[in-house]
């Protein structure tokens, strides 16, 4: 499958600048830049697939809804995925698995979250008793309904953190991630200095971020870059904050995690022929993927089962990558890949026979990752493809992987060549 | 019966004995009334009085979207005073023979249901309509300088109570089926397939029993009405326009008179207002709008336009892209950053909501609407449009570099179109190759309101362009007059001296209120300072220079303008120009009175003096060719600037005033018109 070309929003801290938009506008902003950027005639589609975790209540089937506010025709279906934090790599591959099938040739593809509109939720018990207030006809019974209500049907459930909560374990993601700290003894600094070393690699390459982007008119001014950068982000800084997950003797901390964020990214694939039949200039082919499964207690290990997956159905080394994405969903959990990767014991722990060979560090998330530019669940997956086709265009590399742990316990990796 | 003519009229009885009168008029697409389609109407009428047993009429049309369009407007003005008298009291008749039929009658309306077609349905017991975009009903007589004068200005207030009916009579309005349902002008609204089965429900009501309105139509309540009624009018009119004021007279009336006595007065109204000059002109701009919404170019083949690109998200660009994106097309929306387009976005997000308040689209179609805008800063591929339109900075410069990037971005048939206001557009053609497609498209400030759109030829411009771009202007909803590529095109070019004119007074020392005064009175929208503010100084100052250049003897800038532009009186958009603009209202402006020289007093017919400026204008245009015709000249002008419809236009006006004689012979004037320089107006 040729990957022809990406274009994402910024992508914002939840609750700031993006927070007015909700994830339809924000598919729709990147699907309609990336239609004018590319010039292709939205009547080519073939079909709209869209990954998106928190699913719009008002917005059923979020790809279709973004696909008719784009201007494509309405004979166009659309359908939405999730595959929780790889819903964005989910819409890419489903779009080659239905072109493999003959149903289709060209697609537009990619992940939307607005995590600032995740909503509030009442109890069900609660919702009962709104329902039964509204099916009361008198005013008596109306009362006695209303006089039921406790202050606890008062405090709605946050629908963000039921959403980052694992429902097998009942453990939250960060939870997780200090699991993966204590097993394979990634200590504070090390995460503190990960982050940072992000923050310093994105700022960096905030040109090259702000040329994947198309910036977002929101009230009159327009929206240019990521705000999740930042140049404070020191070790000493970062040293400062104090454990989220665990008070008492935790090292995951909101620095050394990834950001609750909005954005979307869009991207427009083809097969060989339809890509040679527009005359376009593609940004890369996909090689090949894999999705495993895994603990969920351990979900970010995901990488490592899916990437040794991938290898071997590619029969390739890591080292064959000119630039490896791996979604920074925390600090210690990259790190625990990273070990399990060079390290035998490690690789043991994560499931391994043997580690699959060390990262060079400086193919590792060359533009920085999602502790400094936030991670929209959905959206994520298709920001990875997206930067890591960029760079190797920009740097003449080959062969890049891109690889997500998933909450729930599950691993996504994908294989990508530039077409130098 | 005539039975070499085919019916207009079908009647069919079915086995429940409902009559079903069908109109269709044939060779037509629309179904109008005239001296044959009444009469025939009449016959029909005739023989469902004969039938015996019939449980009801329902009228209803053939039409796709029109239900009937109303009087043949063409009869209606070609006619001689008895013709007109005639044809009056036919329609009085026969609408009053249906009024008094003994089964009960419905009309089923669908589509455009306007003046005489309203007052049928008027004359009918029960109205249902279809809740179909098509469907509109009113009555816009007084528009066209005369009343609904078959029934319509008695049946009217009767049905809804005077007050409403007035609002009807008098606005003028074309109401959509729900607020005409509240009126009380149409009983029901239903789906077009569901009319005819509502229609013929509603003949179970039986016959309707006039509604007794004791607290509206006594003498006392019909006098506080109508002294209301007749203040807001002389407001709003100025005097200029007879036919409201009539209409009011002859609706109030009908409260307390006979019907027999008020339809005698319907016709003497409407028999007395055909006579004046006033109505003609008015009914002149109608026929002339239509023929810019029909016009055709000869001998070239319009090509669809379904998508474009507007560069330049100011108030013009914005304006543009909303105007199109609102009636369907996607447009890309391109500026040279991304802050620009923001604000481009937020001004056309403000009209759309502006509309909704207005209640011109509902919210979903807004929403729509705005989807259909997409903002890209970049040089991004253009093939794919049919129509780009350069809505940027008036700067030539600027103009051509992006000319230059324009044609290399678009293909060879893309349409290049710029909304230039004051520079040649053979200097834009020098500079692209396929200059076949360089096309101007001046539209007016605020693109929402205003109806004309300057389709300008330039030299290079083929047919084919020109043919495509008057469609294009015309599927858009306005109005297309095509002028030529001469200095300030048309509009600009006519206004110009005039507002120079009323600035030099200004600068002599005259009266800003007064000088503004002599033209509302005379019929103009807008006082020439005041629209000096509205336009913008700094706008209007560029463009006087322009002409100033293209002109140099004839037109010069008055100095205190270019003092009052450097000091920031820019006028509304500055907060302050002529006029101060804050809360208390608009006001003149102390520090711009004080840059005036001594007080002087001004001549009484100051808007006569400066309206002839304006005329002498227009006579220079037509003869130097501007636009194809006089008529083209005075639409654009009464479009463009609000130049009073009751007078015609510069042309027609300086016709009838005796200024100049029909044929325009390029002869000695009358009246010395001449240029500034050598007739000053005289203090």
């Amino acid at each position: 499958m040729i990957i022809i070309d990406a274009v994402r929003t910024p992508f914002c801290r939840m609750g700031t600048d993006l927070a007015p938009l909700s994830a339809a506008d924000l598919g729709r902003h990147a699907s309609v830049s990336l239609l004018a950027r590319t010039g292709i005639d939205p009547a080519e589609i073939s079909e709209v697939i869209f990954g998106c975790v928190a699913q719009p209540a008002d917005a059923a089937n979020l790809a279709r809804v973004i696909a008719l506010r784009s201007g494509i025709p309405e004979r166009v279906p659309a359908s939405t995925v999730h595959r929780n934090c790889a819903s964005g790599l989910e819409a890419i591959t489903s779009a080659a698995e239905r072109a493999a099938g003959g149903h289709g040739d060209l697609f537009l593809v990619g992940g939307v979250e607005s995590m600032s509109r995740i909503p509030f939720l009442y109890h069900p018990a609660t919702a009962a008793k709104y329902t039964a207030l509204a099916r009361a006809k008198s005013l008596g019974r109306k009362l006695r309904v209303v006089s039921t209500l406790r202050p606890r049907d008062f405090s709605p459930l946050v629908g963000l953190k039921l959403g980052l909560t694992d429902p097998i374990t009942g453990l939250n993601m960060g939870e997780t991630a200090e699991i993966l700290a204590r097993e394979f003894e990634i200590s504070r600094e090390e995460q503190d200095a990960f982050a940072a070393e992000s923050h310093l690699k994105a700022l960096a390459a905030r040109p090259a971020l702000d040329t994947e982007l198309a910036p977002v008119p929101v009230n009159g001014h327009a929206v240019r870059h990521d705000n999740g950068l930042r140049d404070d982000s020191t070790c000493e800084r970062l040293a400062r904050l104090r454990p989220v997950f665990d008070r008492h003797c935790g090292t995951v901390t909101a620095g050394n995690s990834s950001q609750i964020t909005d954005g979307a990214v869009a991207l427009l694939v083809a097969t060989e022929a339809k890509a040679a039949q527009l005359g376009v200039n593609p940004l890369g082919r996909l090689c090949g993927y894999a999705y495993t499964g895994c603990d969920p207690k351990r979900m970010g290990l995901g990488p490592v089962l899916a990437t040794a997956k991938l290898l071997a159905d590619l029969r390739h080394h890591p080292a064959d990558a000119d630039v490896i994405e791996i979604n920074e969903a925390f600090a210690a959990q990259v790190l625990a890949v990273l070990k399990a990767f060079r390290d035998p014991k490690a690789a043991a722990r994560a499931g391994l026979d043997h580690p699959l060979g060390d990262i060079p560090r400086d193919r590792l998330n060359p533009r920085g990752g999602a502790i400094a530019l936030g991670h929209p669940v959905g959206a994520t997956g298709a920001r990875l493809v997206q930067t890591a086709l960029a760079q190797l265009k920009e740097s003449g590399g080959r062969a890049a992987l891109a690889t997500l742990c998933v909450g729930g316990g599950q691993g996504a990796a994908m294989w990508l060549e530039s077409l130098n | 019966m005539k039975n070499s003519v085919p019916s207009a009229f079908r009647l069919e009885v079915g086995e429940d004995r409902i009559a079903l009168l069908t109109f269709d008029q044939p060779d037509s697409p629309a179904n109008v009334f005239n001296l044959a389609t009444l009469e025939e109407l009449d016959e029909r009428l005739r023989e469902i009085e004969a039938a015996q047993n019939l449980a009801g009429l329902v009228i209803q049309s053939a039409k796709p979207s029109i239900f009937i369009a109303g009087a043949d407007l063409k009869t209606l003005s070609t006619a001689q005073a008895n013709e007109l008298s005639d044809l009056i009291t036919l329609g009085q008749n026969v609408f009053g023979r249906l009024a008094s039929l003994a089964i009960t009658t419905v009309a089923a309306i669908h589509g455009a249901c306007a003046g005489g077609g309203c007052e049928l349905a008027l004359a009918c017991d029960w109205r249902v309509a279809s809740d179909s975009p098509a469907t509109r009903i009113g009555l816009p007589e007084t528009r066209l300088g005369i009343i609904p004068a078959w029934g319509g200005s008695t049946r009217l207030p009767a049905l809804v109570g005077l007050p409403t009916a007035l609002g009807i009579i008098l606005s003028g309005n074309l109401l959509k089926p729900v607020a005409a349902m509240h009126k009380g002008l149409v009983d029901e609204v239903v789906p077009p397939e569901c009319l005819l089965a509502h229609a013929r429900a509603s003949l179970t009501k039986g016959k309707r029993r006039t509604k007794r309105r004791f607290f509206l139509h006594n003498p006392i309540g019909t006098a506080l009405i109508t002294r209301r009624a007749r203040a807001t009018l002389r407001t709003r009119t100025r005097g200029n326009y007879p036919a409201p004021f009539k209409a009011l007279e002859v609706a109030s009336r009908s409260v307390s008179t006979t019907a027999l006595l008020s339809r005698r007065n319907e016709r003497e109204a409407i028999l007395d207002l055909a006579k004046r000059p006033e109505t003609k002109n008015l009914t002149r701009m109608f026929f002339l709008s239509e023929d810019a919404r029909k016009l055709r170019i000869p001998d070239a083949t319009p090509a669809a336009v379904h998508s474009g690109a507007v560069v330049g998200a100011g108030v013009m660009g914005a304006g543009i892209a909303y105007w199109l994106s609102a009636r369907g097309l996607h447009v890309i929306l391109q500026d040279i950053n991304a802050d620009a387009l923001a604000q481009g976005m937020k001004r056309i997000e403000s009209h759309y909501a502006q509309a909704v308040k207005q209640r011109v689209m509902s919210k979903v179609d807004a929403a729509r609407g705005l989807d259909r805008v997409v903002p890209a800063s970049g040089s991004i591929p253009l093939k794919r449009m049919d129509i780009v339109i350069e809505a940027a900075t008036e700067d030539l410069d600027i103009k051509r570099r992006i000319f230059e990037d324009l044609a290399l971005r678009a293909s060879p048939r893309t349409i290049l179109a710029t909304n230039t206001s004051a520079l040649p557009l053979r200097k834009l053609a020098s500079c692209i190759p396929l200059p076949d497609r360089l096309v101007g498209l001046h539209f007016f400030n605020p693109v929402p309101r205003m109806k004309l759109v300057e389709v300008v030829r330039a030299d290079s411009t083929s047919a084919h362009t020109l043919a495509t771009a008057v469609q294009f202007v015309q599927r858009l909803g306005k109005l297309p007059v095509v002028v030529a590529d001469y200095p300030g095109f048309l509009v600009n070019r006519i206004l110009m001296p005039y507002l120079v004119q009323a600035g030099t007074l200004f600068e002599q020392g005259g009266d800003p209120v007064a000088i503004d005064r002599s033209m509302l009175d005379f019929g103009m929208p807008m006082g020439p300072l005041r629209l000096l503010d509205e336009v913008g100084l700094d706008v209007a100052l560029h463009v006087a220079k322009t002409l100033s250049s293209a002109f140099p003897n004839r037109l010069s800038v008055p100095l205190l303008m270019e003092s009052m532009v450097r000091g920031g009186y820019l006028g509304v958009k500055s907060g302050a120009g002529f006029y101060l603009y804050d809360q208390r209202g608009p006001r003149p402006t102390p520090p711009a009175l004080a840059m005036r020289g001594a007080s002087r007093a001004l001549p009484d017919d100051l808007g006569l003096q400066l309206a002839r400026t304006m005329v002498a204008e227009a006579r220079r245009c037509l003869e130097e060719g501007v636009a194809e015709s006089p008529d083209h000249i005075d639409l654009a002008m009464i479009l463009g600037t609000g130049f009073p419809p009751f007078r015609g236009g510069p042309l027609r006006y300086g016709l009838e005033a005796g200024l100049f004689r029909p044929h325009h012979t390029p002869e000695a004037m009358p009246v010395e018109l001449g240029d500034l320089h050598s007739n000053p107006v005289s203090l």
